[in-house]
């Protein structure tokens, strides 16, 4: 029922989308009214609710609904949600022969939040913002735009290959290389326009005006949130992008995902945190008292941990292949309350390029080599290595962090697990001064590409700061491939599904990360919500600008 | 004080069996400690505390022999054959086995796949452990600010007791938190002294400092009194050192006050330390504590109860044993005080 439903959605998601456009979508059997208010429920805090620097899921479904970039996805749910469409510009980008040069016109009349009128230098301003806060992604921006990375470094104070026009809205986007998912970069929601005069301090206790259905208010940090509509947005009738039906979204952080979970059971709450695990004690009661308002959405995900290969012991390959081979996939799926397909490839099922081969060490649902990695740990003279194994504190992941550092006492480290807040994990683990070992790490897809999954293998990709490449790789023939596959239009993957393959596959010999699954993400939501209608986008999750209130 | 029996041993008549020798006077402790006796209620919470100390102390032979794996052993994908029949440690979907009654999984395991008997026993160790030695700490620095503040005062009274006073200002728990979140990522290093973010002595050292002013207080008024006392000033004519005067006259006329205090220090600190190591902020991982093991145990109330459950109720009986038992020691020795630990 679970499948059929999703399907369904998807389906007629997509029909809508061809035929009359979205607008007339989320239609459903149930009665619905407009107005009125959800309360969403988070496990965790958005790592940072200013568009410039957020990348975490609670983040991005706050964001890309307050602040449209050039380019949007289509408000659906499945494959149709993938789609790229045209946000605050008027069409999707031109691109030169060469790949080098992106031409994107502002849809005229457009307004922010505040009242104040949109320009076309609020653009590269915006990217700007991005870099100096150091988002995580900039690596997106200052590998490929022209003075980006120049302007990263601080010997130009603005990135000279953006041109744009105030008064025809043009914005010219030069690019040193031809990278295939360009149209994905300038659709995330940190390139979400925000006016030029916008500090360039993080701003996510007073998140700066946008052009969104709605505006983040009263954010009390680490506590909540309120999301209202925008008052200017109707007005300016961009096509495809839902006005909202509801008039507040009151968001609230609650760390126990048991509570978290019982409240929307109960309907004491609208939401359950996609980004959580259900509670494997409350998962017999949702399926039997609420499955017409629950569902498991499978969007392409990696779960791993991540092994650095600049410091020891995992600077030894011998240690990688070790913790490769010993990992029982099979245990993770158990503390996952069975929401993670085992995996030992870092591409995943339903991205470009994963491959399906066996594992090159060890096996994705099989028992672990525990000999062959004791073996390994020894032959390379590492028994008794101090391993400090980084976690978060919330459900399941602390779980997995806790018994991968069992795994690697049983093969001769001596582990122990730093367990530290989830709000601060991302950052403390990003920052280079923090020298992590290994520790919990995943990836959704920001786009259906792989080239985003490598941008965590990208050596490009290391900053000092919110860095995602925690591995820290920096292997040459990764950096040579990526250069001639990330070069290729992203509606021509399919030919170089095979190269993706092998690269997959080389770095998953080279062990440097341990993949262990990809997870099935809950759709829980209350009776006031009309489930029917309530879009699972593949990249942003819960899409609150599609719910509607019931009757 | 240490003469009320002797009307009553004068007014008993005398029999062939008395000693002829005259009948010495008991000392306070000695009546303390019949007074002690003959609270029952108090000796047997004192006997409750007692045994589960000796349990917790006999971990390791109990995962060892009996239940055949340690505290931090993970066993998700692991089987276990309980009467005949083969079951999972973790069900595929998550739930963790009950209690087996048996040897292995006497009381069930958690998600991950751990005896809870093991990790209760090494927990109850580790709670313990830290409410001794966070004891200890309080007790000797609350008794040397105290003493120091109450016998010099002056200038030496006014700066310690605005210190003191400032550690008081702040809610213990929130002072515990803000701390133990603290130190828990990057340990304590203080040149000499460096302990690692998951030492049990972290969670020791902070318990120990927050609790310095609801002793050191106390100690400071009772400091304040005797050092006006005959015995004192004798000490002084006599050319006694301030040290002197201070280790073997104003020292053992506050040892009654500092035993009474024990116990419930030790209560309150087992107490802070099951709520600090619940919130993420006392004992890191993979010790286990009984905190640690009642927040691990929340995620599976519904369907796996005892993982709340046990540890919450071994929590429960070790501080109220060693707190009846410290408010009989408290009656005991001084049946008319006014000591009360106050939050």
């Amino acid at each position: 029922m679970r499948r059929k439903a999703t399907t369904t959605t998807g389906v007629a998601a997509i029909a809508c989308l061809a035929a009359v456009g979205i607008a007339a979508c989320g239609s459903s059997a149930a009665s619905t009214k407009e107005g009125g208010t959800a309360t969403v429920l988070m496990g965790t805090a958005p790592d940072f609710l200013d568009p410039q620097e957020g990348y975490t899921t609670q983040a991005a479904e706050a964001d890309w609904i307050s602040y449209t970039p050039l380019l949007t996805y289509a408000h659906a749910s499945g494959q149709g949600g993938t789609k790229l469409i045209p946000g605050l510009a008027q069409d999707l980008p031109q691109v030169s022969k060469d790949g080098k040069t992106y031409t994107v016109t502002l849809r005229k009349g457009l307004v922010y939040s505040d009242g104040k009128a949109v320009k076309a230098s609020d653009f590269p301003a915006t990217i700007e913002r991005a870099i100096k806060l150091n988002w995580g992604g900039k690596s997106f921006f200052t590998n490929y735009i022209v003075g980006a990375s120049a302007y990263d470094t601080g010997k130009s104070s603005s990135i000279s290959g953006i041109t744009t026009d105030d008064t025809t809205g043009q914005i010219t986007i030069h690019l040193t290389q031809p990278y295939g998912a360009f149209d994905n970069v300038i659709a995330f929601p940190a390139a979400g326009l925000v006016p030029a005069s916008t500090p360039k301090t993080n701003l996510s206790n007073n998140p700066p005006p946008g052009v969104g259905p709605y505006m983040i208010t009263n954010v009390s940090p680490n506590r909540g949130w309120t999301m209202v509509k925008n008052p200017h947005f109707a007005s300016l009738g961009i096509p495809n992008i839902p006005n909202g039906h509801l008039d507040t979204i009151k968001v609230n952080i609650t760390s126990n995902t048991q509570s978290e979970a019982q409240q929307v059971l109960e309907d004491q709450a609208d939401a359950f945190d996609p980004g959580d695990t259900l509670p494997a004690s409350l998962l017999p009661q949702i399926q039997s008292k609420a499955s017409g308002r629950f569902s498991r959405e499978t969007i392409p995900s990696t779960f791993y941990f991540f092994l650095n290969t600049r410091t020891a012991p995992f600077n030894n390959p011998k240690a990688r292949q070790a913790v490769n081979y010993a990992l029982d996939r099979r245990a993770f799926v158990r503390l996952a309350s069975g929401f993670l397909k085992p995996e030992c490839y870092f591409l995943p099922d339903g991205i470009t390029g994963h491959p399906t081969g066996n594992c090159p060490y060890g096996s994705k649902d099989g028992a672990p080599d525990l000999a062959k990695a004791q073996q390994l740990v020894k032959q390379a003279g590492l028994e008794g290595t101090p391993v400090t194994v980084w976690g978060q504190t919330r459900a399941p992941r602390k779980q997995y962090v806790e018994y991968y550092t069992s795994v690697l006492n049983k093969i001769g480290f001596k582990a122990t697990p730093k367990i530290i807040s989830d709000s601060v994990y991302f950052p403390t683990i990003g920052n280079a001064k923090t020298g992590a070992q290994t520790g919990f790490a995943d990836w959704l897809q920001d786009f259906p590409n792989p080239s985003d999954f490598y941008l965590l293998m990208n050596a490009k990709s290391i900053q000092p700061v919110n860095n995602e490449n925690f591995s820290n790789v920096n292997d040459p023939h990764v950096q040579s491939e990526l250069a001639k596959l990330n070069a290729v239009p992203a509606t021509k993957l399919d030919s170089v599904k095979g190269e993706w393959q092998s690269l997959d596959q080389y770095t998953a010999k080279q062990a440097y990360q341990a993949v262990y699954g990809s997870e099935e993400l809950p759709k829980f939501l209350s009776t006031r919500i009309d489930f029917g209608s309530a879009v699972f986008h593949p990249l942003y999750l819960n899409d609150w600008s599609t719910w509607q209130l019931t009757g | 004080m240490s003469t009320e029996l002797l009307p009553q041993l004068a007014r008993r008549p005398a029999s062939p069996q008395d000693s002829p020798r005259p009948v010495a006077g008991a000392g306070p402790y000695t009546l303390a400690f019949r007074r002690l006796r003959r609270d029952r209620v108090s000796l047997a919470f004192g006997a409750v505390f007692l045994v589960i100390t000796a349990m917790c102390l006999a971990a390791p032979l109990y995962a060892h022999h009996i239940a055949h794996t340690g505290p931090a052993d993970n066993h998700v994908t692991d089987t276990v054959r309980i009467g005949g029949q083969t079951r999972d440690v973790v069900s595929p979907d998550g739930l963790p086995i009950g209690p087996t009654w048996h040897g292995r999984f006497f009381l069930g395991a958690d998600q991950n796949g751990r005896d809870i008997a093991v990790r209760l026993l090494y927990g109850g160790r580790n709670s313990l452990e830290i409410g001794f030695v966070a004891t200890a700490i309080t007790m000797i620095l609350a008794t040397l600010t105290g003493g120091v503040a109450g016998y010099f005062r002056g200038p030496v009274d006014s700066v310690l007791a605005r210190v003191l006073d400032l550690i008081w200002a702040f809610p213990v728990v929130l002072l515990g938190i803000a701390l133990g979140t603290s130190l828990a990522l990057g340990g304590i290093n203080l040149g000499l002294f460096t302990l690692s973010g998951n030492s049990l002595l972290v969670p020791a050292v902070i318990i120990g400092f927050v609790y310095i002013p609801y002793v050191a207080k106390p100690v400071r008024g009772q400091v304040l009194a005797l050092r006006e006392r005959e015995f004192v000033d004798a000490a002084r004519l006599q050319g006694l050192g301030t040290l002197r005067i201070l280790w073997s006259e104003v020292l053992p006329n506050l040892a009654s006050t500092l035993i009474v205090f024990v116990p419930l220090m030790i209560a309150n600190a087992i107490l802070l330390e099951a709520g600090l190591s619940y919130l993420g902020a006392g004992v890191q991982p993979p010790n286990p504590s009984w905190g640690t093991m009642i927040a691990d145990g929340i995620a599976l109330l519904p369907s796996a109860i005892h993982l709340t459950l046990v540890p919450g109720a071994m929590l429960v009986l070790a501080v109220l044993g060693i707190n009846v038992f410290g408010d009989g020691v408290r009656d005991a020795l001084d049946p008319h005080s006014p000591i009360r630990l106050g939050h």
